[in-house]
């Protein structure tokens, strides 16, 4: 598997109830990941953090001797990685200081185990995208690192835009990506008007990836609503 | 404040309506009364009357006897003065003793402008003398001196219309002063009045006119903020033990979903059990669903979901929706359509995203909800006219007549204690509604014409 990379990431996962840690591990390991460290409060998890290294914390915000916020900033003071929340507080302001501080995503309880798989792999994919620059396409591959595409053996050299809007199609592989998102991964926020110069992008784009860019394998039109990237072996 | 204006314009309106009332009724009333006492100037009409009727027969005066009778009935006398002798030469028989028979010049003088021992008198002239009439005492008061400037008389229009503005102005000036006294203490009476209605603390100061008024209106003021504040308080109790039971729910559930979820996938298991997985996970979502309709509802019931709105594209927000449910692998049996024209890229709106996107999620939800054996889903957003219209729509069951009245009826779900079990039921659809008034629109429900149900939200455009 290409993303195998991923699956040795160390996951520091921080709740105060045991019998969620326990889900939220065999989730995981069901999908591939191993790594994993628990913690039950802040200071086990700042104890476990010391010695496991995470490249990934998963942390409750509500825990016996603190919250989670400020263990995230206790964390991201000896290390930048990234964390996602995984919380029963759906507040809005809570979301929105979780985003302040830094929080790279934010999951409100109770959750579909394919959703947290999605969002640890999307986390994981854009934090760590460096270290495995090479996305197999059906009759192409992407190097993100260099920002070009090889198709039989050719490199071709992406544009900026083009490298923003795979990239942004790629996090999401295997989903529908709006029309919207990819305007505004494109050319910023309230990105009104993009419409016509979206669909000339991912014409271009096509004829760099794809075999026959008239017929397209790996990114593949959803009429109306958005495109979505296939990623091989995935 | 506007009605204050609106009033004071109104009594002048009043204030001078009556003035010019006035003005003309005293003249009508003057006309009148003047009209009414010609008897004034009939005694010199009967004087003259009489000196013409005065016949001489045989060197002796004889008035007829019609003129006589009518001096009579009136009480008045007479004397005929001739002209030569300044004599009285004729008089009738109830001529007071004390009236003298001579007169010289300077006596008629005085009798042709005034009295004969206090008897007002009239005369009347003929060629050979002056018929006098003497009138009972106090029937007439004679203007001894009638005379007056001319200028005066020249400039008398002139003058009563100054009299009369002179007048009408002090009358106005009275009045605004007075009106701006009494309105100066009703200012602060009507302010306080006008926030009681906003729900705003009140305080007047308790003087002047009317201050047992702004006294009432301070005690109402305090009963109705602490009535308020207790009627708050219950509501945040009441929100925060839904916020709190539903944090407590979600834990739990989380594993219930988790577990289910990994069992449905569980290749090492029959398709029965994992169909039997499938259930729970699929009711889990349900419960899920639930509590986070229920804890906004709430929110929203008591204001307490504050509703962050900014310029959104309508369009974006729904497709986003759209595809979450396409990305989610909804079930095979459901299918979702985007029928948004495809020349509307944006449609700007004031809108707080995460509500709008949550509305138009319980919208599809809600088909599927309702349409256990699968259907098809239609979602566009339209732009007609000044508003903004998202239609979600299905080709399921529908609903009937009565169920589609019911639901655009319906009240708050929170306010309403009869038939809950059945408000329960349009849980998510209330929400739509709450999301929709909060956001200054409105929902409609009605037939799908593609036979089921459709939902339509209306927003104004921005």
């Amino acid at each position: 598997m290409l993303e195998n990379y991923l699956k040795n990431k160390r996951i520091l996962l921080v709740d105060d109830e045991q019998e969620l840690l326990d889900m939220v591990v065999s989730i995981l390991k069901e999908d591939g990941f191993y790594n994993i460290c628990t913690a039950g409060s802040v200071k086990e998890a700042l104890g476990a953090a010391e010695n496991f290294l995470p490249e990934l914390a998963i942390l409750d915000v509500m825990l016996p001797d603190g919250n989670g916020f400020s263990l995230m900033e206790k964390l991201k003071d000896k290390a930048d990685y990234p964390v996602l929340f995984l919380t029963a507080r759906g507040e809005d302001e809570d979301k929105f200081r979780g985003f302040g501080l830094g929080a790279d995503d934010y999951m409100v309880k109770p959750f579909l185990p394919k959703e947290l798989i999605f969002r640890v792999t999307a986390i994981l994919r854009r934090s760590y995208k460096s270290e495995n620059p090479f996305v197999k396409l059906h009759g192409s591959e992407i190097d993100f690192e260099r920002a070009e595409v090889i198709k039989n053996g050719t490199h071709i050299s992406l544009t900026a835009k083009e490298y923003n809007l795979l990239l942004a199609l790629y996090r999401a592989s295997g989903r529908i990506v709006t029309i919207d998102a990819l305007c505004e991964a494109a050319w910023g926020e309230n990105p009104f008007g993009y419409e016509n110069s979206l669909m000339a992008h991912i014409r271009r784009i096509r004829e760099k990836i794809e075999e026959n860019p008239s017929s397209p394998v790996s990114l593949i039109t959803v009429k109306g609503l958005g495109y979505k990237l296939t990623v091989e072996g995935k | 404040m506007k009605s204050v204006p609106k009033l004071i314009g109104r009594c002048l309106r009043i204030l001078l309506f009556s003035f010019v009332l006035l003005v003309i009724l005293n003249l009508v009333l003057f006309v009148g009364v003047m009209t009414k006492q010609t008897n004034n100037s009939h005694p010199w009409a009967t004087a003259k009357e009489a000196a013409e009727a005065l016949e001489i027969s045989d060197a002796s005066y004889r008035l007829p006897e019609e003129i006589m009778e009518e001096l009579k009935a009136e009480d008045v006398w007479a004397i005929f003065i001739d002209n030569d002798t300044r004599q009285v030469v004729w008089k009738t028989e109830n001529l007071p003793e004390t009236v003298p028979m001579t007169y010289s010049i300077s006596e008629i003088v005085s009798l042709t402008r005034g009295y004969i021992d206090g008897y007002p008198t009239f005369t009347g002239e003929r060629e050979d003398g002056l018929l006098v009439l003497g009138y009972p005492r106090e029937s007439f008061w004679k203007h001894m001196w009638p005379s007056w400037d001319y200028q005066m008389i020249a400039n008398l229009p002139k003058t009563a219309l100054m009299v009369m503005a002179v007048n009408g102005m002090v009358i106005f000036l009275i009045y605004m002063i007075a009106n701006s006294m009494l309105l100066k203490s009703v200012k602060p009476i009507t302010e306080g009045i006008q926030a009681l209605s906003a729900g705003e603390p009140v305080h007047i100061r308790e003087n002047g006119l009317l201050s047992e008024l702004a006294r009432s209106i301070n005690r109402t003021s305090e009963v109705l903020q602490s009535q308020n504040y207790q009627l708050r308080k219950k509501e945040m109790a009441r929100a925060n033990w839904i916020a709190g039971v539903s944090h407590d729910i979600r834990t739990p559930l989380s594993m219930v979903m988790g577990y289910a979820g990994q069992l449905q996938c569980d290749t090492g298991l029959t398709q029965e059990q994992r169909a039997k997985a499938d259930v729970i996970l699929k009711q889990s979502e349900r419960m899920r669903n639930l509590i986070n309709d229920l804890n906004l509802a709430s929110k929203l019931e008591y204001n307490m979901q504050p509703v962050k709105s900014r310029t959104e594209n309508a369009v974006a927000i729904v497709r986003q929706v759209v595809v979450d449910f396409m990305n989610m692998n909804i079930d095979d049996k459901y299918s979702i359509f985007w029928e948004t024209p495809e020349d509307l890229c944006v449609c700007r709106i004031q809108a707080d995203r995460d509500l709008l996107k949550r509305a138009v999620s319980n919208l599809i939800q809600n088909s599927m909800n309702h349409n256990e054996k699968g259907c098809r889903i239609f979602v566009s957003v339209k732009e007609s006219g000044k508003t903004c219209e998202i239609l979600v729509e299905d080709d399921g069951v529908g609903a009937s007549d009565e169920e589609i009245e019911k639901l655009n009826r319906a009240p708050h779900y929170m306010v309403c204690d009869e038939n809950t079990v059945e408000q329960q039921h349009g849980l998510g659809l209330l929400i739509v509604k709450q999301i929709a008034v909060s956001h200054h629109g409105d929902i409609v429900i009605r037939h799908s014409l593609r036979g089921g149900f459709a939902v339509m939200i209306r927003l104004d455009r921005d």
